[in-house]
Formats: C-alpha cells, sequence, structure tokens
C-alpha cells in the first residue's frame, strides 16, 4: 500500500457492534496518537451512524489524554439528535477504558441558502513552497522525521509565515500559510475527503500561534486542546488546498489558532479552529509533550 | 428577559438539586423560546459550580439541540469528563421536558505563564461617537430586545451600511456591547454575564452582505452551535467591542467569527453558526 491507501485503511473502522467501532493504528515512532487521526476517526464513526444523505457541516472535540499507539482506538458514538434538517452524534474515543478524545459532529440535509465567502488571499503556487517536514527540520523540530514518516499521505508546501516569507499584515500578528494535498488520488466517496482532510487539518494549525516569537517548537510543549471545523463547501483533499493560518492571541501557555482553507480556485471551503498549549519548556525539564 | 444586572445575576445564580445536577429559572418573556445566551450562561455557571479555584474556564464548545421552553425551569447534568493537574473539563447537557435541548463542553486550566501575543484593536468610533447607534426600534421589536434592557447595545456599522467595504472580507459587523450596570468584581459573573451577551447580534454579520435583517424578518435564524475562548480577564459591564467577520454562507447556514476588544487589548474570541434561511414567499 502507498501511504495515502494507508491512510484510507485508517479511516476504514471495524464495526463492533451498532454504533461501537474500533480503529487501527499506524506504525509510528512518536509517543503518542497524532491528534489528527483521532479526529478523523471519531468522524468517520459519527459518519456511518447517519443517513448516506445526510452531509457533516461541523465538529467539536475536545482532547483529553495522549492517545497510545500500542492498542487500538475504540470509537462509541452516541445519538443526540435525529432531526429533520440536523442531526447531532457525539463520539468518544477510549483506549484503556479512559476517555481521550470527545467530538460532536452535526449534519445537515442539503438545502440552497445565501452565498458568500471571504476572498482568498493572494499567495504563490505550491511549486514554490517548501517541503513542511524539511522546514521543520531545519527548524531544530526533533520529531520531524518520524512526523515525516507518519504523514507521508501528506504532502505540505509550506508559503512561509510572520517572520519568514509572508508581508507583514498589520491586522493579524501571527499568521503561516502553506499548500496541502494528499499525494496519491483518494476514492470519489466524499465522506473519504472530509475525514482525509480532517486527518491533515491538525498538521501545523498550532505552530501559527509560535509564527510571531522566535522559539524552538522543540523546546516548546505543544498540545491540541480542541479542535473545531466548519465545512462549507464539497471538495476534494487529493487537490491542492490553501491553508490560511493565523492565531489571534496566545497568553496563559496557551495559543488560539484559526484556519481558513480554499482550494486553488478560490472557493472557501472549510474554517478551522484550534485552541492549543504552548508551554515554554524549562531547562532540565523532560521528553516530549505530554497530554495530561 | 433581564431588565438588569441583577435580575441577570438572579438568572445565573443556579438552584444546586444534587452533585452536579442544577436548575436554572426562567424570567417572564414575549419571545416563543428561551434566549440562546440564557441557556449557554447557565450552563457554563453549572459547569464552574463543580470545579475548584484555582481552575478558569478559558473556553466552551457548545450545539443547539432544541429551542427551549421558557414556560419550565431547565435542568443542567454535568459530567466530569477530566481532572487534570492544569486542566479540567466539563460537559454541561440542558435538558426540559426529559430532552436534551443544548450540549456545552467547558475546559478549566490553572493560571501558568508563557508566551503572549494578541491582534491589535481596530481603529473604530467609540460608543459615545454621534454615528453609532443605539439598537433601532424595528431590531428591538423582532428581537423582544424591550425586554433586553440588560444589554447597552450601540452598532458601530455593518458591511450593508456604516463600515468601509473590505473587498476581503464581504461580511462584517461593528458593535459596541456592555451589561448595562454594575457587575460584581470576581471574574466569574463577567465571563458568565458575557457569555449570555455573546449570543447577541452575532448573525447579522452574515446577514449583512444579502441585504437582510433581524428587523425585517425576511430570513429564518437560529443558533447551531457556539464557542467562546477566553483570553484575559475584562469586565462585562464596560463597553466592549464586538468585532465580527462572517467569512461564509452557505447551504442554508451561515459562520460568524468574532474578537472581542476592551481597552485595546483582544479579551475573548468568539465562533458561531446559524440556520440562515430565506423565508418562502406566502
Amino acid at each position: 500500500m502507498n501511504p495515502t491507501e494507508e491512510l484510507v485503511d485508517l479511516l476504514d473502522l471495524e464495526r463492533l457492534d451498532g454504533d461501537l467501532f474500533r480503529g487501527k493504528q499506524p506504525e509510528s515512532a512518536r509517543a503518542r496518537v497524532y491528534g489528527g487521526q483521532v479526529a478523523a476517526q471519531a468522524l468517520m464513526a459519527g459518519i456511518r451512524t447517519v443517513p448516506t444523505d445526510f452531509a457533516v457541516h461541523s465538529l467539536h472535540s475536545y482532547f483529553l489524554l495522549g492517545g497510545d499507539y500500542s492498542v487500538p482506538i475504540v470509537y462509541d458514538v452516541e445519538r443526540i439528535r435525529d432531526g429533520r434538517s440536523f442531526m447531532t452524534r457525539r463520539v468518544v474515543a477510549r483506549q484503556h477504558g479512559r476517555p481521550i478524545y470527545y467530538q460532536t459532529l452535526n449534519f445537515q440535509l442539503p438545502e440552497d441558502g445565501y452565498e458568500h465567502q471571504d476572498a482568498m488571499p493572494e499567495v504563490g503556487a505550491p511549486e514554490t513552497g517548501f517541503d513542511l517536514v524539511e522546514v521543520m527540520r531545519k527548524g531544530g523540530n526533533d520529531e520531524a522525521d518520524a512526523l515525516g514518516k507518519e504523514w507521508g499521505a501528506l504532502d505540505v508546501r509550506w508559503l512561509g509565515n510572520t517572520r519568514f516569507g509572508l508581508e507583514p499584515d498589520d491586522g493579524h500578528v501571527s499568521q503561516a500559510r502553506m499548500w496541502i494535498r494528499l499525494r496519491e488520488g483518494l476514492p470519489d466517496d466524499p465522506a473519504i475527503h472530509v475525514a482525509a482532510f480532517t486527518y491533515a487539518s491538525d498538521v501545523s494549525l498550532l505552530g501559527s500561534t509560535l509564527s510571531v516569537h522566535d522559539v524552538n517548537p522543540s523546546k516548546t510543549q505543544m498540545a491540541s486542546l480542541d479542535h473545531t471545523l466548519w465545512f462549507h463547501r464539497p471538495f476534494r483533499a487529493d487537490d491542492w488546498w490553501l491553508y490560511d493560518q493565523w492565531s489571534p492571541s496566545a497568553q496563559g501557555a496557551r495559543g488560539l489558532a484559526f484556519g481558513r482553507i480554499f482550494t486553488a480556485d478560490g472557493t472557501l471551503v472549510v474554517t478551522a479552529a484550534q485552541e492549543g498549549l504552548i508551554r515554554p519548556r524549562r531547562a532540565g525539564s523532560e521528553g516530549p509533550g505530554v497530554k495530561e | 428577559m433581564p431588565r438588569d444586572a441583577a435580575e441577570l445575576l438572579a438568572l445565573l445564580d443556579l438552584e444546586k438539586l444534587d452533585d452536579d445536577l442544577f436548575r436554572g429559572t426562567q424570567m417572564p418573556t414575549s419571545r416563543p423560546m428561551v434566549f440562546g445566551g440564557q441557556v449557554a450562561a447557565q450552563s457554563l455557571v453549572a459547569a464552574s459550580l463543580t470545579v475548584d479555584t484555582p481552575y478558569v474556564a478559558h473556553s466552551l464548545h457548545s450545539y443547539f439541540l432544541q429551542p427551549g421552553d421558557p414556560s419550565v425551569p431547565t435542568v443542567y447534568d454535568v459530567e466530569n469528563l477530566r481532572d487534570g493537574r492544569s486542566f479540567v473539563t466539563r460537559r454541561v447537557i440542558a435538558q426540559q421536558h426529559g430532552r436534551p435541548i443544548y450540549a456545552q463542553t467547558v475546559n478549566f486550566q490553572k493560571d501558568e505563564p508563557g508566551y503572549e501575543h494578541e491582534e491589535p484593536m481596530p481603529d473604530v468610533p467609540g460608543p459615545d461617537h454621534e454615528s453609532v447607534r443605539p439598537v433601532s426600534r424595528r431590531v428591538q421589536e423582532e428581537l423582544h430586545a424591550d425586554q433586553w434592557n440588560v444589554a447597552d447595545i450601540r452598532f458601530i456599522g455593518s458591511s450593508a451600511s456604516g463600515l468601509e467595504p473590505d473587498p476581503r472580507h464581504p461580511g462584517r459587523q461593528q458593535v459596541w456591547l456592555r451589561v448595562s450596570s454594575a457587575l460584581p468584581d470576581d471574574q466569574f459573573w463577567h465571563r458568565a454575564a458575557f457569555t449570555y451577551l455573546s449570543d447577541m447580534t452575532l448573525i447579522g454579520a452574515a446577514m449583512a452582505p444579502h441585504g437582510i435583517s433581524f428587523g425585517r424578518g425576511d430570513a429564518f435564524v437560529a443558533s447551531l452551535d457556539h464557542a467562546v475562548w477566553f483570553h484575559r480577564p475584562f469586565r462585562a459591564d464596560q463597553w466592549w467591542l464586538y468585532d465580527q467577520v462572517s467569512p461564509s454562507a452557505s447551504g442554508g447556514r451561515g459562520l460568524t467569527l468574532a474578537r472581542v476588544f476592551q481597552d485595546g487589548h483582544l479579551v475573548a474570541s468568539v465562533a458561531q453558526e446559524a440556520v440562515l434561511r430565506p423565508r418562502k414567499e406566502s
């Protein structure tokens, strides 16, 4: 299997019982499960419990504990609402009998309405960007190689951030931009595209909270606290999409980041929000960051 | 609905039914359904009552599930999702008639130092500037805002009128807001009262590009979700700028992201998606 097929395989959950699913684990050299994987598998569990004519339009989630790669993750779906226009699901991801992640998802029967969207910023083409893993390696990120291997399905071309490569913006003090796509083609099933995107959406978003700060990410304990996505319009995750990220605020060892996702033709397809722990690591403190 | 800070505080003063189970009262209202900000604020209070100091709420995420019934109290059932060293998480289900009407998750943190940055406050006319308008009577009637005396609301403008067009953001709105009378000093009450007010005006930014407004009643509007991130301490009873951008409307929904500034500092961020459905000609 190529890395994209491996990702699709990760998203293919085993149904244990009615609304109870199990997700397998990839090979990883990292200490704790990549958050985007848990978010994407939880999303797939939710999707499997609603009729196929309903489409997911938003998810809100909290990360509670670091995931353990050595055992599968069980996804338990609760049916919160079955309405005519909207359906709501809540997914608990658990390991060792403890919840590690909670996600609530809302689904809608497609309808028409008012249309507007933010304009896409002017940016360079994907070919002008730098390979993200290479950028992380040069930036002294100790996990770059392990992440590069784990994110093998993702083609990420980093365009720059507030301190390097982007024009200063008076309104947004901490920014980063990159193009992302799946390296190989995905099956046409829209659920796979939404889930593969969700997997990719946790890459780098929290990094934009440090764009304005001259710090080595390896010297900072970083962990996603929450993760939110609003899906505006359908799109293919295996075509290039621009991840336009900005961080309005950091304080109290937390940073908040927003992201807008545009397809290459300028269509706004998703808005993302994530708050994370960004804790300066004191000299002598140990090891990679751990979620509590 | 509360007419002043004292009535708002009474509304937020929940009755403890059992451990992790609370009841919130209603106030007389001519609205057919409970105001979303009331359910959000009462839920935040319920969650906070199960968390010890020094943990402080720094974020909440929530979904509105069913319209609330103003004729019966709301029961808030709190589930303990995590008691960590640095972070504590609670989930609250608001229920009426045996059914969940709203689900909120709240994260709390013990204060610690870290990196600091914040976006600068935009240059806007102050709340007393002659160009800044109080809520119009038409909007008040549509929103039953005559009962909203707990909030002072003054519109700076939207992309429909009053604000310079911004080609990057077709949907914008800027509003000054505050609780109309003094709250106690405890930051807890300011975050709860802010949460109450934060459900007001938001979807206006998503309506602005379409020549529609609350007042004309030409769209059906209902909040779908509501998220708040608290960045810095502030006072809800002093003017704060609600700087709103709607990045997108599609599929009968509109999303609004908002920044909250006070005294030049970014004190909170808010996100809300709402149903925004053209009303059928009848």
